[in-house]
């Protein structure tokens, strides 16, 4: 039976409509695959060294250990936002013999192959090579390499368990965020006691029986939630919750504009993918953290442009770059409607501004870095707003790829990201403000780099008019391909 | 009113559509009919400016529909749930359409109230998103938006389908009133012969995209198009 569900996999795979793209962007999935396992193999080989350097006075594995619970919240946060629960489409199976255990089993030995359990172990199997070499115990490290991979397989049904529930969610957060805190300012360490846990099983391999017991005890839990949900009723069709109208007629003030918003509001309020790439913006928020923190980038301004641009861009390019694809759903019915592009353009751009005010309010305290610094996120903004804002909008108009708006988005598999002109696009975002900082800033000075980026910023709000009517006229170019590529279901 | 010349929509060498000269008046009701792939929808599409004639054009009250976007006012038309804006409750889709339409919160209002016994009571007030109506009654808000402002020419593909028989019933007397009252042009597409000729004053016969029949609907039609398709299907 699990051979007939394997082939059935591998044909939805197969035939799947964006296996069927180009030969360009399968290359460029093979490099973004072969960099992040990559990545996870030399920074699985290379932590025991680092670890090592950065303190030298205890053992690798404690230092590790102690980080284990870090790693562990993050991981189940990481899936939570990421990780798509394989509701395989069992509709068809449910009226055809086949046993419901048999179903079950097979969804859950799916989720086990995911991305999400995979990476993991491209991190710790070189970690533990690296601890052979070293001349540790066989015995332990496997002991400990098996709770690890365990654990993780743990958090991949707890995922499963608490998936549809926010609250699960953000108290994990706040634990996360809470124990960072407390770590950072010496009040608690929690992962002294953590630390001192792990390392005692490492000492005693026999304790790795222990997260084998809650794997079994999870996935039996998981087996019976499931089986108790495999019925039509509430496992394949959907939910449906009572609405709340929400009165937006307030926002009539924008004019001809207005009917746009109010709708664009609610699609980010009321879908998933939209609510997914809004929660996601939040994190560029954190960018400038990376930058403003190291010594080495004061030396190169030109990054801290890029880095300035970045926190206050977050939702500007995440949503944007997806406009129009946020209405693919119901394309052809805008495009026989009297629809003026210009309205619904300005409407995600309204909306975008607005991200980028917030962010920047919200990125206050960057002024702990110096004024300076903060001087810098307010040009950014500003080239954002004017600059950033069109040229995100215009690699839109040309992406022409449909979303379910309902679903969230998966990790790596969907190509929607990794479109040759989305990549071409991405470039002028990436070196405009770091060329536009450079050059005056090292002809004249910082705060001439500045002014050229705020300046570059208000000249596009200037001239926005122009800008407006040149993607219009890309929108009206492409109408029959867009309408095209958006009929095509996934 | 609506004109069509030398039209053909060919993909990949294969021609789907080939409609030589077809005229249709204005406040005729008009049923196209035939077999899955006989290019019903592609004609829709066409009409709707959706997809690119190979050659050919429409013109509809004189506007070319693949050059001007002026026949957008006048014309509306409900073809699938892709008309639909999912996330919305079928009162937001309706005032939404209607200020794309140009028409005001009372507007619309009064003419939902018309259709109080179509919705049947389960599309208003219903605090649900489209997205989690059942297929007919997403059908049903889709129809209703198409009415909205005061089109002159209106375009339903497979309107009865999936439909409640009540509501069907319903249905062919908002048609009939919206042709011979109201003096609109209606389009529709049916696979159910006998709801076709209820409602329409015409019917033409696609085949593998080119017209095989054209009849002024009376008593002895259905008989001639029940004959036609027992006879493709003998073939």
């Amino acid at each position: 039976m699990f051979k007939n569900f394997i082939s059935l996999e591998w044909k939805q795979f197969r035939r799947a409509s964006y296996f069927q793209k180009g030969l360009a962007i399968k290359i460029l999935m093979a490099f973004v695959v072969l960099y992040f396992g990559g990545m996870a193999l030399l920074f699985g080989g290379g932590v025991f060294f680092i670890a090592k350097k950065a303190i030298p006075e205890v053992d690798p594995i404690e230092t590790i250990n102690k980080f284990l619970i870090f790693w562990f919240l993050f991981d189940l946060l990481f899936r939570y936002f990421m990780q798509q629960l394989p509701v395989m489409n069992v509709k068809p199976l449910m009226v055809i013999p086949i046993k419901r255990s048999t179903v079950i089993h097979y969804l859950l030995g799916k989720t086990s192959i995911s991305f999400f359990n995979i990476l993991p172990l491209f991190i710790f199997i070189p970690f533990s090579i690296v601890l052979l070499f070293h001349g540790y115990a066989v015995l332990n490290v496997l002991g400990w390499f098996v709770s690890v991979v365990a654990i993780t397989l743990c958090l991949n049904f707890t995922n499963f368990l608490v998936n549809k529930n926010n609250a699960v969610f953000y108290s994990i957060l706040t634990i996360l965020v809470a124990f960072v805190g407390l770590e950072y300012y010496n009040i608690f360490k929690v992962s002294e006691p953590i630390g001192n846990a792990f390392n005692f099983l490492y000492n005693n391999p026999y304790i790795a029986l222990l997260p084998i017991a809650i794997l079994v005890l999870l996935y039996k839990t998981t087996f019976n939630f499931i089986k108790k949900g495999f019925y039509l009723d509430d496992a394949v069709s959907k939910k449906v919750k009572q609405v709340n109208a929400t009165d937006l007629s307030w926002m009539n003030r924008f004019g001809s504009v207005a009917p746009f918003i109010k709708n664009d509001v609610k699609l980010i309020w009321r879908n998933a993918r939209p609510k997914q790439v809004m929660m996601m913006s939040f994190m560029f928020l954190f960018y400038g953290l990376f930058f403003f923190t190291q010594e080495t980038y004061k030396e190169i301004p030109a990054l801290l442009a890029f880095a300035s641009m970045f926190i206050t861009g977050g939702f500007l390019i995440s949503f944007g770059q997806l406009v129009p694809s946020w209405d693919s759903e119901y394309y052809k019915m805008l495009m026989s409607q009297n629809i003026p592009y210009q309205q619904y353009l300005e409407s995600k751009w309204y909306l975008m501004v607005f991200a980028v005010i917030i962010s920047f309010i919200l990125a206050t305290p960057y002024i702990y870095f110096g004024w300076d610094i903060y001087a810098m996120i307010a040009a950014g903004a500003i080239f954002n707003v004017g600059l950033n804002s069109f040229i995100t909008l215009f690699g839109g108009a040309l992406n022409r790829v449909p979303i379910e708006l309902n679903v969230k988005a998966k990790a790596f598999s969907n190509t929607n990201g990794f479109n040759p002109v989305q990549l071409l696009i991405s470039l002028p975002k990436i070196f405009l403000p770091m060329i536009l900082f450079y050059i005056p800033y090292k002809l004249i000075g910082f705060n001439a780099g500045l002014i050229t980026i705020a300046l570059s910023g208000v000249l596009g709000i200037v001239f926005r008019k122009y800008i407006f009517n040149f993607i219009v006229n890309v929108y009206k170019k492409g109408k029959y391909k867009t309408i095209a590529a958006f009929s095509e279901k996934n | 009113m609506i004109t069509t010349s030398n039209l053909t929509k060919t993909y990949n060498e294969v021609t789907v559509l080939n409609i030589e000269n077809l005229e249709i008046p204005k406040g005729q009701s008009f049923g196209l009919v035939g077999n899955n792939g006989a290019g019903k929808t592609t004609y829709f599409s066409l009409l709707l400016d959706l997809i690119e004639p190979t050659t050919g054009a429409i013109k509809s009250n004189g506007v070319l529909v693949n050059e001007s976007e002026d026949w957008k006012p006048f014309t509306s038309a409900f073809i699938d749930e892709s008309f639909l804006i999912g996330y919305l409750t079928a009162e937001e889709y309706f005032y939404f359409i209607g200020e794309l339409r140009g028409q005001n919160k009372e507007d619309v209002d009064a003419l939902l109230a018309q259709f109080e016994d179509f919705f049947h009571d389960e599309i208003l007030n219903k605090k649900k998103y489209l997205r989690d109506l059942s297929k007919g009654n997403q059908k049903k808000a889709g129809i209703v938006a198409a009415l909205i402002g005061n089109p002159e020419v209106i375009i339903l593909d497979e309107p009865f389908a999936n439909l409640d028989p009540t509501t069907q019933i319903r249905l062919k007397g908002i048609i009939k009133d919206l042709a011979q009252t109201k003096g609109v042009t209606v389009l529709v597409s049916s696979h159910d012969l006998m709801h076709v000729t209820d409602v329409c004053e015409r019917i033409v016969v696609l085949e593998k995209g080119e017209i095989v029949k054209d009849l002024a609907t009376n008593p002895e039609t259905l008989k001639e198009l029940e004959a036609h398709f027992s006879g493709v299907a003998e073939v």
